[in-house]
């Protein structure tokens, strides 16, 4: 007798539905199970059986399938042959790697001394992706603490010119802040801010590096200068190198919208003397430097510690 | 003798013993005796059936045969199963077992035999 197709159907469906079994359990009795539930369907096609049968019959076999599935699972006995075990373990610890990389924590290098003398060239760092509140709607911050970017906050961001590249500055404006610059004075809402993190390497006032806003601002402050002061529009931030005169901040390519926000630098963890091009790219008298230099060019004293 | 940790049954493998007292069977054969013995209260599933089946294999109730009985519709898949002399012993003690509870029910719910 022919099946009819929707029999080979669902004979095809549950020899599929076998492969949630565990294996021994599979190879020794999958054939005679699907005999068994071929009989099933064969003896309800003889019985001319109606809609309903086909239901229960349905709902019997997956209730079946559920809790045989699990008992099976239960009572299996547990794989340990040496190599599934070592692949188990690696996939795990890979698995953790790639989640904590992508949503906790990420280490970045800093190739430019831009925030001199708090994070110099060649700081290894880590970087909390989850600290700050709402940092791209990442669903850690309804579970792990966090807590708004406030004015000084130490930030790592993507810079706006090229989103893949990761810049770390300090937070000057939040949004509504009216920031001026004076002969290299901060102004803030009116009032001169005391910048003990910030250094200064030369004496002579460049106009928008140490008056700023001017004229010449960049295009990104055309709408949001008013009286002579840039104000930082809602979900933007107003940033600057600790390095004020080396710095390629704010005032040179505008605002950090919040949503390029990366994170917080967590600790340096490493941290090696050497020059903006052994960090920005890869070369081979880098590597040879640090072969033969890694215990006198090491900063040691800046290893573990809080940037 | 059963050995005293296998009881009570579950009523699947009280079943499944049931079915192969009398003769050998195969996995869907003893579907349909089991819902013969319970008026359909009981449609083993093919998981459930082989699920029991492995674990009676295991603890020696009932074993494979070699024997193809069912010549028409035989097919090189089925395996057909017999009941071990263990496996014997063991339904008859659960039988006792339930038999005992039942009386027990009777005399506490004031039932009257058969009626």
């Amino acid at each position: 007798m022919e099946d009819p197709g929707f029999v080979r159907g669902l004979c095809r469906v549950y020899a599929a539905m076998l492969f949630a079994y565990p294996r021994d359990f599979r190879l020794e009795y999958g054939a005679e199970m699907q005999q068994f539930f071929h009989d099933r369907c064969r003896e309800l096609v003889r019985a001319n059986s109606g809609c309903s049968a086909w239901f229960r019959f349905g709902m019997r076999n997956l209730m079946d399938w559920i809790v045989s599935t699990v008992r099976e699972h239960r009572a299996a006995p547990r794989q340990t042959s040496g190599a599934r075990k070592l692949i188990q373990e690696w996939a795990v610890t890979l698995l953790l790697f790639l989640f904590v990389t992508t949503t906790m924590v990420q280490a970045y290098v800093v190739p430019t001394g831009s925030m001199e003398n708090n994070i110099l060239i060649g700081d290894h760092m880590l970087v909390d992706k989850v600290g700050f509140s709402n940092t791209g709607n990442n669903w850690t911050s309804y579970v792990l603490p966090n807590r708004q970017v406030k004015r000084g906050d130490i930030i790592a961001f993507r810079y706006p010119q090229d989103v893949r590249q990761t810049f770390v500055k300090r937070v000057i404006g939040l949004p509504g802040d009216h920031i001026q610059l004076q002969n290299k004075q901060v102004i803030r809402n009116g009032q001169p801010l005391e910048e003990p993190y910030a250094q200064h390497t030369s004496t002579h006032a460049d106009d928008d590096r140490d008056n700023f806003p001017t004229a010449a601002a960049p295009a990104a402050f055309a709408n949001h200068v008013q009286d002579g002061e840039v104000v930082v529009p809602p979900d933007m931030l107003f940033v600057l190198g600790d390095n004020r005169d080396n710095s390629l901040d704010s005032r040179y390519w505008g605002f950090v919208p919040r949503d390029y926000l990366v994170g917080k630098p967590l600790v340096i963890y490493w941290s090696y003397d050497g020059s903006t091009k052994d960090f920005e790219t890869w070369n081979i008298e880098h590597l040879e430097d640090v072969a033969l230099h890694f215990f006198t060019k090491t900063r040691w004293s800046r290893t573990l510690t809080a940037p | 003798m059963p050995k005293p940790d296998l009881l009570p049954l579950t009523p699947p493998v009280f079943h499944i013993l049931l079915a192969l007292a009398d003769e050998e069977r195969h996995g869907y054969g003893i579907m349909q005796d089991v819902a013969r013995q319970t008026n359909d209260a009981l449609l083993l599933g093919p998981g459930t059936l082989y699920g029991c089946v492995k674990r009676m294999l295991a603890a020696g109730l009932v074993e494979e045969s070699d024997e193809r009985p069912d010549l028409e519709l035989d097919d090189e898949r089925r395996r057909y199963y017999r009941m071990t002399a263990l496996g014997r012993d063991t339904v008859r003690a659960e039988a006792s077992r339930l038999a005992g509870a039942v009386s027990a029910a009777k005399a506490k719910l004031g039932l009257a035999g058969g009626k």
